[in-house]
């Protein structure tokens, strides 16, 4: 059905640009009250989500060619669903769905970044997002931990493609299993053997790549007999928990992030951490851990004929409500003499880092560019630094730091906890 | 029609190649028009270079805000005022707030609460411009834009750029009427189909003291957003009475005795909508609520300055209520509902809920005049409503209109609608039928005249004020640079 699914939802647009800013009694100011990277740095209407559904509902009339100009709008889009999230506070209607149908349609059409079709000939090549120099479980050589293709475990530890080949983001995977070993979990990892999640490929428009890594990474889960997968990497963390769901294929798996079982593990006393630090921090929410983390509902009905937009049975929305946002600022303030303070946009509502959609390799400029204005946010609740839970928002953040010369600091939070043990 | 590609470099050289398009993409993304160009500029200079090739070029050109509302025909150069979004300032002394077009109403009113201060916030939400002309929920104590608009800076349709009131003589905006010139009259009108040529690059507003809180504190997640606490001498309440005649009263007798912040003439399927997250939901509460009633109603806010000035309007309040056989609606009586409502009246303006969310569309009679008046008509509007409602062609709302009290209620607005699916075409038809006879039976009952309605029946009977329009556009744009304007609100 892809795109055509959606046409009911796109007319529903009433072009009233919530989807631009924060919920409107979330806007606390002038400063940082916009939510969609897109638009603010494009400004032209076609930039926001409700300029996009417009746009859809045009690719499906059919009275829409593609330009140059329609590409780049259509990549320059970090698929962060904030603009989802501020829509359906007074809205009944998909956002983000049809703007992910949108992408699908123009790679289905052959009308791709060539920035990100070099990304997915690697995926295809070497089942990783990322360049892969040197061995995907190189980063545990010496760790003694388990392997899930030989051993038995209860959990499964996936790394991701960046933690796994980005020299500087091992520290993070270290992290992890020091953390998991201190708590006594029983844990392995797939070591060589782990793949892509897709969930990136997903992002981009690549839903076949996508679903090919899915069927993969379910099938080695299936092998191993592991009942939980934890995901170090907020992008694989939806793709497990929630993009997996969709198509089927997530079945009983449990999926957590290290954030929320490092949560579980301080509530039931497995782990303690004891280490004061002075540090004062900052949260952010990576988009794909918050409001896109929101588990997937199923559902299939039809619209009620008649004057109103509902359906039998009716829809319940995913509107962000549900992500997951507590578990690591429990775990933050559970560091012994950590101060954490707030930024203007959080949670459901928080500002993406940039990476996300493949803008990092389509449009690294306009990522640094995302990223930059949330360095300055954060720097202006007074906090030294900045914790997330992805690798790839801290890659972005340090870019950006780099090029302003900031002296925020970015922190994964198993570093912070790595540190308080 | 394509610009020739010197023309577009013409304009192009005003805004430079990132802020200008005319790629077909772009055209269905804005209002599914095809314009000659779309263009950004950055600053009132700008636009009036704009604005200079539009007349040099023959070209007819609309200026938006946030793009909202409005009617937009082909071949135009829409003008994005998007990044014009400058809060110019805030003046604390003189309670007045100077801001370009692209500030919407929830940044300049959250920048304001820190200050101890307020604006009238427009019907529409507070995801609109803060600058257009316009009426909504706080009326009752702000008024309306046509007497908060001050000084205001505009581009005429000639591209001549003119400061009226105080700053077309001073650095100031505190007057729109002077020391400079006033174009009041003029000037005031930007609500479509009234709008006025030109372009406003900037306005001063009128601002008000707030007794809030700096702000709000809301908890939860979208859109399950509540307040952990209602601020202190800060009360919600929707009353329900028994006939229209005995809400009428209360509603005057309360603006004689100045007591509310807030007086809106929510029927309870506004209120409804504005409590619930679901269409499906906002059904259910619905009829809930209709059963809970005596009757129509009206939701107040009550807002003190001091512990003894909310006890005393409070009292007052219970007994005006009560000598009009007036009822609380116990569910708003909830503080987790009351905080949803202040919030919402307060500063979201709630009409994205009340309106778009049932079924996409909505068509409207909006009136500003004597409530006593508009309502009688509005009684009967909504009883003509109730076919459609029997045939299942619009949302049943129990035929209900709405309104509010403006300047403590010697003036108001009142205002019905239909809800509706536009992709039926039964539906749509019915409906604007429905607009039509309503509104010629305003003015053929001498009630009120419609102004969107024809013009050369409407005009004579209001002084002939359509041909004076006709005029005065004529003699501002003689270039014919501004598409039909419409009429004057
Ligand atoms: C659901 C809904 C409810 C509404 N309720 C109310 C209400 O209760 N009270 C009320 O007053 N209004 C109401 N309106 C109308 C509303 O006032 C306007 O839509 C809104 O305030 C305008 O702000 P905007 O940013 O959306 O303006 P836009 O949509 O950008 O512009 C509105 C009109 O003004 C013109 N315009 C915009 N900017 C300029 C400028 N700088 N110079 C010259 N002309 C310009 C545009 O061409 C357009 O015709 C409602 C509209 C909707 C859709
Ligand atoms: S997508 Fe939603 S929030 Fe954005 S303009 Fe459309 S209706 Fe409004
Ligand atoms: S997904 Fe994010 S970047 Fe894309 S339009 Fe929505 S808010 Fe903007």
């Amino acid at each position: 059905m892809g795109l055509e699914q959606y046409k009911g939802d796109m007319g529903m647009c009433c072009r009233c640009s919530c989807c631009k800013f924060i919920p409107m009694q979330q806007v606390q100011g002038h400063q940082y009250s916009t939510v969609c990277p897109s638009i603010s740095r494009f400004d032209f209407h076609a930039y926001s989500g409700g300029g996009r559904l417009n746009i859809g509902t045009a690719m499906l009339d059919g009275s829409l060619k593609y330009t140059d100009k329609l590409l780049h709008i259509v990549y320059n889009c970090q698929m962060c669903g904030a603009c989802g999230v501020s829509c359906n506070y007074a809205m009944d209607m998909e956002v983000q769905e049809p703007l992910n149908e949108i992408r699908i349609k123009c790679v289905e059409d052959g009308k791709t970044n060539p920035a990100l079709e070099k990304v997915i000939k690697g995926l295809r090549k070497q089942g990783s997002m990322v360049p892969a120099a040197g061995k995907r479980g190189a980063w545990a050589s010496g760790l003694k931990l388990k392997n899930v293709a030989r051993d038995k475990a209860d959990v499964l530890f996936h790394v991701g493609c960046l933690t796994s080949y980005d020299k500087d983001m091992h520290k993070l995977a270290i992290a992890t299993a020091k953390i998991l070993k201190k708590a006594g979990v029983d844990f392995g990892i797939a070591g060589d053997n782990e793949t892509c999640c897709g969930g990136r490929a997903y992002q981009m428009g690549y839903e076949k790549d996508f679903l090919r890594q899915a069927k993969k990474n379910m099938a080695m889960i299936k092998k191993a007999g592991v009942k939980t997968v934890v995901t170090a990497c907020a992008d694989g963390y939806q793709a497990f928990k929630v993009l997996y769901d969709k198509f089927g294929l997530k079945k009983d798996l449990e999926v957590l992030h290290i954030s929320e079982y490092i949560d579980r593990l301080i509530k039931s006393g497995k782990l303690k951490l004891r280490k004061k630090t002075g540090m004062a921090v900052t949260y952010h929410d990576p988009c794909r851990l918050g409001r896109m983390g929101e588990p997937w509902i199923h559902w299939k009905g039809k619209k009620i004929p008649g004057d109103r937009f509902v359906f039998d049975p009716p829809k319940e929305y995913r509107r962000g409500s549900n992500g997951v946002y507590e578990p690591p600022r429990d775990v933050l303030k559970s560091i012994p003499g950590l101060r954490l303070t707030e930024m203007t946009r959080i949670k459901e509502y928080a500002w993406c880092c940039g990476a996300g959609g493949g803008v990092g390799e389509s449009n690294p400029g306009f990522a640094v560019w995302t990223a930059r204005e949330r360095i300055e946010e954060a720097a202006s609740t007074g906090a030294e630094a900045m914790v997330t839970a992805c690798p790839w928002c801290e890659k972005t953040f340090n870019e950006a730091i780099k090029e302003s010369g900031s002296s925020l600091k970015v922190y994964d939070i198993v570093e912070l906890v790595e540190n308080a043990l | 029609m394509a610009l020739n590609k010197d023309v577009y470099k013409a304009f192009e050289d005003v805004v430079g190649p990132e802020y200008i398009s005319n790629d077909p993409a772009m055209m269905p993304a804005y209002h599914q028009v095809q314009f000659a160009a779309i263009i950004l500029p950055g600053n009132t200079a700008e636009v009036q270079a704009i604005v200079k090739l539009c007349n040099k070029y023959k070209l007819a050109f609309r200026a938006v805000c946030t793009g909202w509302t409005g009617m937009f025909p082909p071949d135009i150069i829409y003008i994005d005022l998007r990044r014009m979004n400058r809060i110019v300032e805030i003046n604390e002394k003189n309670m007045y707030a100077v801001i370009e077009p692209y500030v919407i109403t929830a940044q300049l009113q959250a920048e304001l609460f820190k200050r101890g201060l307020h604006m009238n916030l427009k019907g529409a939400g507070s995801n609109c411009t803060a600058m257009l002309r316009g009426h909504g929920h706080l009326d009752q104590t702000t008024s309306g834009d046509d007497r908060n608009h001050l000084a205001i800076e505009w581009v005429t349709p000639e591209g001549h750029i003119v400061h009226s009131g105080a700053a077309g003589s001073v650095d100031e905006w505190f007057c729109g009427d002077g020391p400079g010139p006033s174009l009041r009259s003029i000037l005031t009108s930007a609500v479509p189909p009234g709008v006025t040529p030109g372009v406003f690059t900037k306005a001063a507003i009128k601002l008000y003291h707030w007794p809030g809180p700096t702000r709000f504190p809301i908890q939860g997640t979208s859109p399950n957003y509540s307040l952990s606490a209602i601020p202190a001498n800060f009360m919600a309440r929707y009353y329900s009475f028994p006939s229209v005649e005995k809400m009428w009263n209360a509603e005057i007798k309360l603006g004689e005795n100045e007591i509310c912040f807030e007086l809106m003439g929510f029927n309870v399927s506004m209120v409804a909508a504005n409590i619930t997250t679901s269409n499906e939901e906002d059904e259910r509460v619905f009829q809930e609520m209709n059963r809970e009633v005596r009757g129509p109603g009206f939701f107040v806010i009550i807002a003190g300055n001091s512990a003894a000035d909310f006890e005393y309007k409070k009292k007052v309040l219970e007994q005006i209520v009560g000598e009009n056989d007036g009822q609380s609606l116990k569910s708003v009586e909830d503080p987790r509902i009351e905080g949803i409502l202040l919030c919402q009246c307060i500063r979201v303006s709630a009409s994205i809920r009340e309106t778009f969310r049932a079924g996409g569309a909505f068509n409207s009679i909006p009136v500003m005049g004597q409530r006593d008046l508009t309502i009688r008509w509005a009684v009967g509007a909504g009883k003509a409503k109730e076919p459609l409602i029997e045939k299942g062609l619009i949302v049943p709302d129990g035929g209900a209109f709405f309104g509010w009290g403006v300047e403590q209620g010697h003036l108001g607005k009142t205002e019905i609608f239909c809800k509706f699916d536009p992709a039926n075409p039964v539906a749509k038809e019915a409906v604007e039928k429905w607009q039509q006879e309503q509104s010629k039976r305003a003015f053929d009952e001498r009630y009120f005249a419609m102004t969107m309605g024809p013009q050369d029946e409407i005009g004579p009977a209001l002084a002939n004020y359509h041909l004076w329009w006709k005029k005065v556009t004529e003699a501002l744009d003689p270039n014919h640079t501004s598409p039909d304007a419409g009429a004057l609100v």
